[in-house]
């Protein structure tokens, strides 16, 4: 149904993603992409520099003012302390806030939804952030802290925690959602929402060049849209002699004997598209979906 | 009236110059009749996701809806009838968009919190009240133990109680040392006190609370481990009080923070069994599904937890050496249990939300599973 547009993608883009399913209360069936590894990498160390940035600014002003008469271990507390609860308001007040993205998701084009396809429920907020201090901040703080409490002591607990932070680290990778600990408490899973720009359609109403259907059915759908990208990208110093190719190779496949002059090659390409593309579509209105060159016309 | 227009063009196609072939393509014209309200759309959405529903004038708030579906019928149609790729790439971005904004988040954060503290908290501690039983009588077994073991030998203290927490006390503590350095030790002031408190949030129990809840990923038996060994410390600190003929006052130094905390300490246990259940009987689900329909409700638990063990740590904190009379710190511990008790017995019942209810919500919105997309 939609795979022909992503094999396109993917022939274009060179990468495949991970594409799910989830279908709205109308009906309807929409592809959502998984967000890629790298963005939630880099999404999280833009939202814990935030995090950090926003407790030096709160925990500097307040030492100065309470004085560090206390010793520098009711300073780490007290800034621990902080920490703690901005970091839980920050990632929970935005989820919400902003619906489901906190500012570097935000950046880097992530959304939190829940996995069904209903509405992000703020329980399903609260559960996802909380599991965070579980699966992250409390080892790493424990982990900071090692080397004081280090003296004498066994290593069993630091190696407990050391495998502790390597299974939550490696949840992501061993399900097929890409869930960490937190998503698969709260139901949610987190997806890119690339932006996407409507250009103007590319069909000419009136033709110069004629095409006979025998001609047309050289191609498929695959085909088509790699000609729709070809014709779509920007003028540049090389792109006339990619289209001068492709065009001359799709002269050759059709048969197209009358020579082209070089300023008429991007009019040909155009007007082959308008008419490949309209010969497709009503195919396809008849039943008979082509996805590329080597399916036999008329198979389904 | 733009569908009538481009019913009429498709009527009667304009003649083309000079005899060239004229070429109508239905994706085109279909295109044509609904871009305007696709634009449309594309721009209100764009202002709620920078600025919210708030941005949107009552008119436009009418619209966005109307306009939602419009774009997932147009989605549907573009589907079977179009090949441009650009086309269908972005219409299934703009209803994907538009699908988020509509059917969004609704509370806003504050709201949000107020749905958790007074209905869903509860409702969820409620419904875990086997789970609950099941950790507080782990923790009871652990502190018995601990009792039992202590009481006859006090080496066996020096054994089951970290050194972080025992704090210099120990089978070498007297009676006196207990009574002024720990029991009636003097107020240390408000920064130390802050600090402490800060501190305490941090401390052993904290940490293994959580670990408890986490732990209930690995089906549930390190969770009951550490419970029972949470209780061995403090039934060997009941010990060495009791040798020493402190039990009283002991208990009234623990109890004025000690109900809320231990209270934190079972409600994650718990939250940590409610996991393991779910995973160790799926039921009708996939062991995902069901983790995921109930995962909430344990961490909601968790979430209760942490804010037990705040007012555990002001209490702590703040209250235990500023009240130095051992039966108002009984009476403050009490009391506030007992408030918790109603809290999470009484909490919200009007509005309650039980494990059913989210079960027939489930399956109701069955059709609304995450398939994975057919790969190709």
């Amino acid at each position: 149904m939609t795979t022909t547009y992503e094999r396109t993608s993917e022939f274009l883009e060179g990468s495949r993603r991970a594409r799910r399913q989830i279908i709205t209360p109308e009906g309807v069936p929409l592809t959502v992409e998984l967000a890629d590894y790298g963005e939630r990498v880099v999404a999280l160390v833009l939202d814990l520099f935030i995090w950090l940035v926003a407790t030096l600014v709160i925990f500097i002003p307040l030492v100065y003012a309470i004085g560090v008469s206390g010793g520098s271990l009711i300073a780490i507390s007290i800034a621990l302390f902080i920490g703690f609860l901005i970091r839980n308001l920050y990632f929970v007040f935005f989820e919400l806030a902003w619906r489901g993205a906190t500012p570097g998701k935000r950046l880097v084009g992530l959304r939190v939804i829940d996995r069904t396809g209903g509405p992000l429920l703020p329980s399903a907020v609260i559960a996802r952030n909380l599991t965070r201090e579980v699966e992250m901040f409390i080892p790493i703080g424990v982990l900071l802290t090692w080397s004081k409490a280090a003296n004498g002591g066994a290593d069993w607990e630091n190696l407990a925690v050391a495998l502790w932070m390597m299974f939550f680290a490696a949840l992501p990778f061993i399900n097929r959602d890409r869930m960490r600990g937190g998503d698969l408490i709260a139901g949610t899973v987190v997806i890119s929402m690339p932006k996407r720009v409507l250009s103007s359609d590319l069909v000419e109403r009136a033709l110069q060049f004629a095409f006979t259907e025998q001609q047309l059915r050289a191609y498929g759908a695959f085909e088509l849209q790699v000609l729709e990208e070809l014709l779509r990208r920007p003028a540049s110093a090389g792109s006339a002699q990619v289209l001068g190719e492709v065009c001359g190779k799709i002269c050759r496949k059709i048969g197209w004997t009358t020579p082209l002059q070089p300023s008429e090659v991007l009019p040909f390409l155009r007007e082959f598209y308008t008419a490949e593309r309209a010969f497709l579509e009503r195919e396809q209105l008849y039943g008979k979906v082509r996805a590329d060159k080597f399916t036999p016309p008329g198979a389904r | 009236m733009t569908m009538e227009a481009a019913a009429a063009d498709r009527a009667s196609p304009a003649p083309g110059p000079a005899g060239r072939p004229e070429i109508v393509l239905k994706s085109s014209e279909f295109r044509k009749g609904r871009e305007a309200g696709w634009r449309e759309l594309d721009e209100l959405v764009a202002r709620v996701e920078r600025r919210g529903v708030r941005a949107l004038t009552l008119d436009e708030l009418q619209r966005l809806p109307i306009l939602y579906r419009a774009a997932l019928s147009s989605l549907s149609v573009a589907r079977t009838i179009a090949l441009d790729r650009n086309l269908l790439l972005y219409l299934e971005g703009l209803a994907l968009r538009a699908f988020l904004a509509v059917y969004g988040p609704r509370a806003n954060p504050i709201e949000g919190l107020r749905t958790f503290f007074g209905r869903e908290l509860p409702a969820a501690v409620r419904s875990a009240r086997w789970h609950i039983l099941i950790a507080a009588l782990c923790l009871l077994v652990g502190t018995v133990a601990g009792f039992m073991l202590s009481v006859q030998d006090e080496a066996w203290i020096s054994t089951l109680v970290p050194s972080s927490l025992a704090d210099g006390r120990g089978p070498s503590s007297t009676r006196a040392d207990l009574l002024s350095k720990e029991i009636f030790a003097p107020w240390p002031g408000a920064v130390e006190s802050f600090g402490l408190f800060a501190n305490v949030l941090f401390n052993h129990n904290t940490l293994v609370g959580i670990l408890a809840f986490g732990l209930g990923l690995g089906v549930g038996i390190p969770t009951v481990l550490l419970s029972v060994y949470q209780g061995l410390p403090l039934g060997a600190f009941i010990a060495l009080h009791y040798n020493r003929d402190l039990t009283v006052d002991f208990l009234g130094w623990l109890s004025i923070h000690g109900t809320t905390e231990l209270g934190a300490l079972i409600l994650f246990a718990a939250g940590g069994l409610v996991i393991a259940e779910k995973m160790l009987f799926p039921g009708r689900y996939s062991r995902i599904e069901n983790l995921a329909l109930h995962g909430r409700l344990a961490a909601q638990m968790a979430a209760g937890a942490v804010l037990m063990l705040f007012v555990a740590a002001i209490l702590e904190g703040g209250f235990r050496q500023l009240v130095q009379s051992t039966p108002l710190r009984f009476a403050i511990g009490f009391g506030v249990g007992a408030l918790w008790l109603v809290y999470f017995c009484y909490g919200g019942r009007k509005a309650q939300r039980t494990i059913d209810d989210i079960r027939r919500d489930a399956s109701n919105s069955a059709s609304t599973r995450v398939s994975e997309a057919k790969a190709r």
